[in-house]
């Protein structure tokens, strides 16, 4: 299955897609088109935890200032660092190089109900 | 009602994110806002800024009239020239900055900010008093394109443009692309370029023309996003964010715009000439971020520990790719270029640097 048919999206854009016996935590590729050049990102640390719907992570385009909001709780395991560096390339991919957190969880079964699939996240935006 | 300038259908035909912008429905950006501006810096840029407002002023009185409510000598504008101004209360607090234009013998042409045309047109109406002037609010009749960049005048001169040697901040009638016109060597962007207004029937076929003869140029349209990054990059004041009607020229920085031996009364005069003689106890600054944090509107600025002041307009800078901003804080001595202050942002402070404004080099102008 490719990335976007494994993930689950939240309402506020925010996507996480199970990988082994973590989890996966990124920005949908809509929110960032609707957030134009991103020029900063700031991310939590190794071992922070954060619950379902808590900000973990602030990302800037040069229009506005956005928080990031976890779609499911859990502990941070490993952060996208070179992104934190060079934020822009969130606007070329958000996916498999644009990935911003990964997460240990024991609560995805219940955090992920009102998540949606790719395809009616999609639908629900139109 | 949100209203609409004669080329939104272009800018939704171009792909354009449209945004709510003082009532107006305006594009913000086409492609990318870091894209439209280096393309203003380096090419040259189309602006639908229809938006804006366009009063003309007119009658025996007009010069006497319009010297009353602004600092600037308008009576000694010439003949197709323009100045910038500002629109002050009687305590100095500033209702609009504006560009007048001298179109002819008690004739000018005043541009305001979009968000502000009632309420200049209402200022204009409580302070005509006796004089003999007619004000009449053309907004909704005229369309204005903004032509900015090195590449501008490349691209007016292929377009049958007449005036080579037409000075900054002139206006003249023109004839672009068989249409007539006024034509001003102005703009928002710290680039050379012009301003062009014209009847709104003309204003589908001009955007066309001008993005069609202006492709070997590199031309772009451009939105609202990069023309707020390219003027503060160039140091210039938005209304609503470094300027309203809590804030004076003087505090501004403006008093380049200010003649100290204006005879005629204005205005908010004796506020204006005490702050000028006396010093203000707040001032304009310009700042730039030491780290990577990107200061907005209405951030705190602290020195010390104390707050002294608030981020009025912020952004990354496409050209440096510098974060900087400007802001108002306490005119204490010790607060001046290179000192270090703090800004506040997510609840942390962020160590920013005073620096002169504009925050890139002025180009060549003519």
């Amino acid at each position: 299955m490719s990335f976007k048919e494994e993930m689950l999206c939240s309402n506020s854009h925010e996507y996480v897609v199970k990988d082994g016996n973590a989890y996966t935590i990124g920005l949908t590729d809509y929110a960032i088109e609707q957030l134009g050049d991103i020029v900063f990102l700031e991310l939590p640390s190794v071992g922070d935890s954060f619950g379902k719907g808590e900000t973990f992570a602030n990302i800037e385009s040069v229009k506005a200032a956005s928080e990031i909001y976890m779609p499911i709780a859990g502990e941070i395991i490993e952060v996208n660092e070179e992104l934190v560096d060079a934020p822009e390339k969130l606007n070329e991919d958000c996916y498999e190089g644009g990935w911003l957190v990964k997460i240990s969880s024991n609560s995805y079964q219940q955090d992920s109900e009102d998540l949606m699939t790719y395809d009616d996240y999609k639908a629900e935006l139109e | 009602m949100v209203k609409q300038t004669y080329l939104c259908n272009k800018h939704i035909a171009l792909n354009a994110k449209m945004v709510d912008f003082a009532g107006w429905y305006m594009p913000v950006q086409y492609t990318s806002i870091i894209e439209e501006h280096k393309t203003v810096r380096e090419n040259v840029g189309l602006f639908d800024v229809s938006h804006m407002g366009e009063v003309f002023v007119f009658g025996k009185d007009a010069t006497q009239f319009l010297n009353s409510i602004v600092p600037q000598n308008i009576d000694k504008l010439e003949y197709e020239k323009a100045v910038y101004c500002q629109l002050p209360k009687e305590n100095g607090g500033l209702i609009d900055d504006l560009i007048i234009y001298k179109l002819g013998i008690e004739s000018y042409l005043v541009i305001c900010n979009a968000s502000r045309v009632e309420d200049d047109v209402n200022w204009f109406s409580i302070n005509k008093k006796d004089y003999d002037v007619s004000i009449d609010n053309q907004s909704h009749n005229y369309s204005l394109l903004a032509i900015q960049g090195p590449k501008a005048i490349d691209l007016m001169r292929k377009m049958g443009y007449q005036y080579e040697n037409q000075k900054s901040f002139t206006i003249k009638p023109a004839v672009i692309e068989g249409i007539k016109l006024l034509a001003s060597r102005t703009g928002y962007t710290g680039e050379d370029g012009f301003e062009l207004l014209f009847e709104n029937k003309y204003a589908q076929y001009l955007w066309d023309k001008i993005l069609e003869q202006g492709e070997e140029f590199g031309i772009k349209p451009i939105g609202l996003g990069a023309r707020d990054t390219l003027r503060l990059e160039a140091g210039l004041h938005l209304y609503g964010n470094d300027l309203d009607e809590n804030t004076t020229s003087v505090e501004a920085g403006l008093s380049w715009s200010v003649p100290k031996d204006k005879q005629a009364d204005y205005n908010g005069k004796s506020v204006i000439m005490e702050q000028l003689s006396n010093g203000v106890s707040k001032k304009l600054i310009g700042l730039e971020m030491l780290d990577r944090n990107i200061p907005r509107h209405g951030y705190d600025i602290y020195y010390n520990g104390e707050k002294i002041g608030t981020v009025t307009s912020g952004c990354v800078s496409p050209s440096t790719g510098k974060n900087i901003a400007m802001g108002y804080v306490k005119n204490l001595p010790e607060i001046c270029t290179d000192t270090t202050v703090q800004i506040m942002i997510r609840e942390k402070l962020h160590d920013a640097k005073i620096v002169k404004r504009p925050f890139i080099q002025k180009r060549n102008r003519v």
